[in-house]
C-alpha cells in the first residue's frame, strides 16, 4: 500500500509524465487499494448470486409447497441448524470482538512458544479451553491471526477446540458407555489430525490463500475500546451468521435427501464405510456436541468408521466450510478443508486401528 | 448493507430467538430443551446489540461516508486513511448478512413445524441400548411405558414380563411404506434429537389391527405385545396388537422418548 504522495513520486521517478493527482479527485487511486482488502471480486459475485438465487429458490419452492413435508421438513433442519448455532456463533465472535479489543499483542507472544513448528502443539492442547461447537472457533481463530499468532498455530487451534474441549469428551463418553478407548481414540486422533495441519501449513501454507481482510487492527489510540469491541463483534457476527445461514441450507439439502436407510448399503466392507461415514459427517454438519451420538447409533459400523465420523465432523463440515470461506476467503477455505478431510481420515485409521 | 438495516436484522433476531425460546415453545421443535437458557440470552444479546448500535447514531462517530467526506475535503490525507493498513471497516457488511433475515423472519413469523413422518419414515429404528437387569413392571393397567422401554422389555428381558400386559405408549403416526408390510398396519413413532433437528434418530413400534389414522397425529395407543418371535430374544418383533387409539396434542417434550408432558402452547 502506498500513499499518493509516494505513488505520485513513483510514477515520476519511473520517467512516465507527471501527472500529479490532482487533490479534489484522489477517487481512482482509491478503491483500487481499497480492493483487495475488501475481499477478491469473484469470490464475491459466487456469493452474492448465491445469496441472490438461493432465497428465491427456496420462496419459489416453499410456495409451491408449502405443505409438501419435504419441504417443511427441510425448513425445520435448516433453522434448526441455525439456531443450534446461534449462541456458539455469537460466543465466538464475541470472543473474537474482546481478544481484538481488550488483549495486547504481547500476551499471546508470551503465552505461545517463539518457533511456530513448538507453537502448533501448544496451540492444539490449547484448545481445551474453548467449549463448545465448531461455530464458534473460526472466528476466534480469526482474531487471534489478526493478533499476530502464527496461523499454523491458529489454524490448529481452530480443529482442536472443537474437538477436544471437555463438553464434547463427556457427551462421549455419555454415548459409548462402557468404551472409555473411544473418548482416548477421539481426543487423540483430534490432537494429531490438528497438529499435522499445523506442521502442514507452516510446510506448505502459502499467505496469499488467506483472504488479506484481516481487519482487526487491535485497539488503536483514541477509540473507545468498547466500542472498538461491539464494533468488531456486531460485524464479525452479521459477517459469519450469514454463512452459517448458507452452510446450514446446504447441510439440510443433504440432511433431507439424503435417505438416512441408504447407510446400510456401505456397512460391509471397513475401508469403504470409513470414507462413507467421513463424508456423511462432512454433509450432515451435526454439530460436535451431538455427533458422538449419532456415531453411536451407526450400530452397523466398525468402531474405526465411527471414530472417523467424530474426527472428521467437528472439522470439515458443509457449514464450517462456509464459515471458514467467509472468514479466511474460498482459496483457503477449500484447500485446507480437503487436507483436513485426508489427515484426519488416516489418523483415526491409524489410531483407531490400534486403540479399537 | 447499511446502518439501519444492521439494526433492524439484530432487533428482529433478537426477537425471533425471545420469541421462540422465551414467550413460547416454539424452540423445542428445532433443539434440545437444555438449549432454552442459551437461546434467551443470544436473544437478549442481539437486542443489546441493536439498541446500541440505534443509540450509536445520536453520537457523532467515525463511518465510511465521514472518511469519504473527509478524504474529499482533503485529499492529502486519503491515501493515508485508506493505504496504511486501516481498513477497520465495521460498518460495511458484506450482503451476505441479509441471509440472516429467513432466519430471523421465519421463527418470528414463520415457524416450521417439528419433524414429523416423513423425516421418520425415511430412517430405520434407532438402536436401543442393552440392559443386563429389569425391575418387575408396576402393576398398573394400562401401564404407561416409553418406546424405547417397551423395545428393550420386547427383546431383551428375559423375565418376559410384558407378556400378556396391556401397555399405553404415545408418539406419532408414521405410515409404513407400501410393500414393506401387510396393508393397515403403521409405526408409532418417536423422533429424538440429541442437540438439533439435524441429529434426529426414531424409535419406532409397530401398530397392528387399527386403521392407521391420519400420517403425524399424535396418539396414544394401548395394547399388547403382537405375538411374532420369541419374546425376550433378539427375534421378537417389536410390536403392539392395539386395542384402543385416542387423539392427543403434542406433548412438549415431543423430541424424546418419555413419558408425555402437560401440551405445548
Amino acid at each position: 500500500m502506498q500513499t499518493t504522495d509516494e505513488r505520485t513520486a513513483a510514477a515520476g521517478a519511473a520517467g512516465s509524465p507527471a501527472r500529479p493527482v490532482p487533490p479534489e479527485h484522489p477517487a481512482p487511486p482509491g478503491p483500487a487499494d481499497d480492493a483487495p482488502g475488501r475481499g477478491l471480486p469473484p469470490y464475491w459475485a459466487l456469493w452474492l448470486l448465491a445469496a441472490a438465487v438461493l432465497p428465491g429458490t427456496a420462496l419459489f419452492v416453499a410456495v409451491r409447497g408449502v405443505d409438501e413435508p419435504a419441504v417443511q421438513a427441510w425448513r425445520t433442519v435448516c433453522l434448526a441448524i441455525t439456531v443450534q448455532a446461534l449462541p456458539f456463533l455469537l460466543l465466538g465472535t464475541a470472543l473474537s470482538g474482546a481478544i481484538n479489543a481488550f488483549v495486547p499483542a504481547r500476551v499471546f507472544g508470551r503465552l505461545l512458544p517463539k518457533r511456530p513448528a513448538l507453537a502448533v502443539p501448544v496451540a492444539g492442547v490449547a484448545g481445551v479451553v474453548l467449549p463448545g461447537c465448531e461455530c464458534a472457533s473460526v472466528p476466534v481463530a480469526g482474531s487471534l491471526i489478526g493478533r499476530g499468532v502464527a496461523p499454523a498455530a491458529a489454524f490448529t487451534f481452530l480443529l482442536s477446540a472443537p474437538a477436544i474441549n471437555p463438553v464434547v469428551l463427556t457427551a462421549t463418553a455419555i454415548a459409548f458407555p462402557g468404551s472409555p478407548l473411544m473418548v482416548l481414540a477421539r481426543l487423540l486422533a483430534s490432537l494429531v489430525t490438528a497438529t499435522v495441519m499445523g506442521w502442514l501449513w507452516l510446510l506448505l501454507g502459502r499467505t496469499e490463500w488467506l483472504r488479506p481482510a484481516v481487519r482487526h487492527t487491535g485497539h488503536r489510540p483514541g477509540h473507545s475500546r468498547f466500542t472498538e469491541f461491539r464494533l468488531g463483534f456486531q460485524h464479525d457476527f452479521l459477517h459469519a451468521g450469514g454463512f452459517l445461514v448458507l452452510g446450514a441450507m446446504a447441510a439440510a439439502t443433504f440432511n433431507v435427501t439424503v435417505p438416512r436407510s441408504l447407510l446400510d448399503a456401505f456397512t460391509g466392507s471397513p475401508w469403504l464405510s470409513v470414507l462413507f461415514l467421513a463424508a456423511l459427517a462432512i454433509l450432515l454438519a451435526v454439530c460436535s456436541e451431538a455427533d458422538a451420538f449419532l456415531a453411536a447409533s451407526l450400530t452397523g459400523f466398525p468402531p474405526v468408521a465411527r471414530l472417523a465420523f467424530m474426527v472428521v465432523g467437528p472439522m470439515v463440515d458443509l457449514k464450517l466450510i462456509a464459515l471458514q470461506a467467509g472468514t479466511f476467503g474460498r482459496a483457503f477455505a477449500v484447500r485446507f478443508s480437503a487436507a483436513t478431510t485426508v489427515v484426519a481420515v488416516v489418523s483415526s485409521a491409524l489410531i483407531g486401528g490400534v486403540l479399537l | 448493507m447499511n446502518r439501519p438495516v444492521q439494526v433492524t436484522l439484530l432487533v428482529l433476531g433478537g426477537l425471533g430467538l425471545l420469541h421462540t425460546s422465551l414467550f413460547t415453545d416454539l424452540c423445542l421443535r428445532y433443539v434440545r430443551p437444555g438449549m432454552r437458557p442459551l437461546l434467551i440470552a443470544s436473544g437478549v444479546l442481539l437486542l443489546v446489540l441493536g439498541v446500541a448500535e440505534a443509540w450509536s447514531r445520536r453520537t457523532p462517530r467515525e463511518t465510511p461516508d465521514s472518511h469519504a467526506h473527509q478524504a474529499q475535503q482533503h485529499g492529502q490525507e486519503y491515501g493515508q486513511e485508506y493505504g496504511d493498513g486501516h481498513g477497520h471497516d465495521h460498518t460495511s457488511v458484506p450482503r451476505v448478512a441479509w441471509l440472516l433475515f429467513l432466519p430471523a423472519l421465519s421463527l418470528l413469523f414463520w415457524a416450521p413445524p417439528a419433524l414429523g413422518a416423513f423425516t421418520a419414515a425415511r430412517q430405520p429404528p434407532k438402536q436401543v441400548s442393552e440392559q443386563d437387569h429389569f425391575d418387575p413392571l408396576p402393576a398398573t393397567s394400562p401401564l404407561p411405558i416409553t418406546l424405547t422401554d417397551f423395545t428393550r422389555r420386547v427383546r431383551q428381558d428375559r423375565t418376559r414380563a410384558v407378556e400378556g400386559r396391556t401397555v399405553e405408549m404415545t408418539g406419532l403416526v408414521t405410515p409404513v411404506p407400501k410393500g414393506d408390510r401387510a396393508g393397515g398396519d403403521w409405526d408409532l413413532t418417536r423422533i429424538i434429537i440429541s442437540c438439533c433437528a439435524a441429529d434426529a434418530q426414531s424409535v419406532k413400534v409397530r401398530i397392528h389391527r387399527t386403521p392407521a389414522p391420519p400420517a403425524d397425529t399424535w396418539v396414544k395407543v394401548t395394547g399388547t405385545w403382537h405375538r411374532d418371535g420369541t419374546l425376550g430374544t433378539s427375534t421378537a418383533d417389536v410390536a403392539l396388537d392395539a386395542r384402543t387409539v385416542t387423539k392427543v396434542p403434542r406433548p412438549v417434550n415431543g423430541y424424546q422418548d418419555a413419558l408425555p408432558l402437560t401440551p405445548s402452547r
